[in-house]
């Protein structure tokens, strides 16, 4: 059976994160992943702390499992939730898009599992040095909010930076991209597109199906020059976004005006014209609606199976 | 003082690859081409260097901003 520290920190059963989605992950998908003997995680992205308060007491009563928050660092509410959580005492946070330093001492003050999402060494070394339980190394492969390095670069190097546990995200959808994410020497992965085909994802079927019927090919990433690559899948949006971006008479303001609501409107409302469809470049190996628990079972069955054969290669 | 810009300056053009000439106190990060991840990675080796603690979250924006953190910090 697949273990790792991972699953002894966190205290689930695989180790399976559900990234935290921006108008994706709620409540639902979360206890459902936590159920499922994952980390189910509930996007805190940015909303004000009411509703994040509604949202981890719907989790717990749908779970007596771990769950998590992730907290998007550049939401205008982020001192409010970064405050709530605490006082909720959350079994996890992860953190996105900034740096947690100053957010760590009151979480670890309250009990909370810190495993923050990290781009590069530094960063991982960083937040190591504050306290974190764990770190998520996020290849740009991922969807949304993106860096630069590749998952295969950069996991291994964090691996050898840091000695608490690494998970891998960005570019791992089934049970092959999670061994491979093993033998990079993470200890558990993160994944977010696979879940958006789960029954238990309340996306828009517009969402479902935009990610059922892609290609290899039909991500872009669209807002370097906002300083916040997003990797979305390619419709009327991005292609105007892109545009507007190369368009040198369009200020930043203006720009990332455009961009404003855009994931709203993909998620919640399935306008396939003006919605920015947040997906990793793994959306097209996610062929079928399945339950979480399906879903986390394949995987880690293919997984075990895998590495379990690999010796095989050896003669 | 000006042994930190010093080598905040050395840092930058070794990381970079740019000219130290184009460096000056009021350059921003930004026009630098310096993201906040070679701004991680810069005080990570700083701290090393100066043996002291930086944290980040404190509106770092120019090359002036950066020596005046670290010249707190070694007054601390």
């Amino acid at each position: 059976m697949l273990r790792s520290r991972i699953c002894e920190v966190i205290g689930i059963r695989y180790p399976i994160f559900q990234g935290g989605m921006a108008w994706v992950s709620d409540a639902k998908l979360a206890a459902a992943v936590s159920n499922a003997g994952g980390l189910g995680i509930i996007s805190a992205m940015n909303a004000d702390e009411s509703y994040v308060r509604e949202q981890i007491r719907l989790c717990r009563g749908l779970t007596d499992k771990p769950f998590g928050v992730n907290i998007m660092l550049m939401s205008p509410h982020v001192e409010a939730v970064a405050k709530l959580v605490a006082e909720e005492k959350v079994p996890v946070v992860t953190t996105g898009a900034g740096l947690p330093g100053k957010y760590m001492p009151a979480w670890i003050e309250a009990g909370i599992k810190v495993v923050p999402v990290v781009p590069s060494v530094a960063i991982a070394r960083r937040v190591e040095r504050g306290g974190a339980t764990a770190v998520i190394a996020e290849g740009t492969e991922s969807g949304g909010h993106v860096g630069e390095l590749t998952t295969m670069a950069l996991v291994p190097q964090v691996v050898d930076a840091v000695k608490i546990p690494v998970l891998a995200a960005g570019g791992i959808a089934d049970g092959r991209g999670m061994a491979a994410a093993f033998m990079l020497g993470a200890e558990g992965v993160q994944c977010g597109t696979r879940f958006l085909s789960a029954y238990e994802c309340g996306i828009h079927p517009n969402y479902k199906k935009k990610v059922l019927d892609a290609r290899d090919i039909d991500t872009q990433v669209t807002g370097r020059r906002l300083g916040h690559p997003v990797r979305a899948l390619r419709n009327p949006f991005v292609n105007k976004f892109a545009e507007l971006e190369r368009d040198p008479g369009v200020t930043d303001e203006a720009l990332s005006a455009f961009g404003t609501g855009a994931v709203r409107k993909a998620a919640v409302d399935g306008n396939l014209q003006e919605g920015s469809f947040l997906a990793g470049q793994i959306a097209a190996l996610v062929k079928r609606e399945q339950s979480a628990q399906e879903i986390v079972e394949e995987m880690v069955g293919e997984c075990e199976a895998l590495l379990g054969r690999a010796g095989e290669r050896i003669e | 003082m000006n042994e930190v810009y010093q080598k905040i300056v050395d840092i930058i053009v070794d990381a970079k690859g740019i000219d130290p000439d184009t460096i000056h106190y009021s350059s921003t990060f930004k026009d630098l081409n310096v993201d906040s991840l070679d701004i991680a990675e810069m005080t990570m080796t700083l701290e090393d260097e100066f043996g002291i603690t930086i944290e980040l979250e404190e509106g770092v924006n120019t090359v002036e901003d950066l020596v005046n953190l670290i010249v707190k910090r070694l007054k601390a």
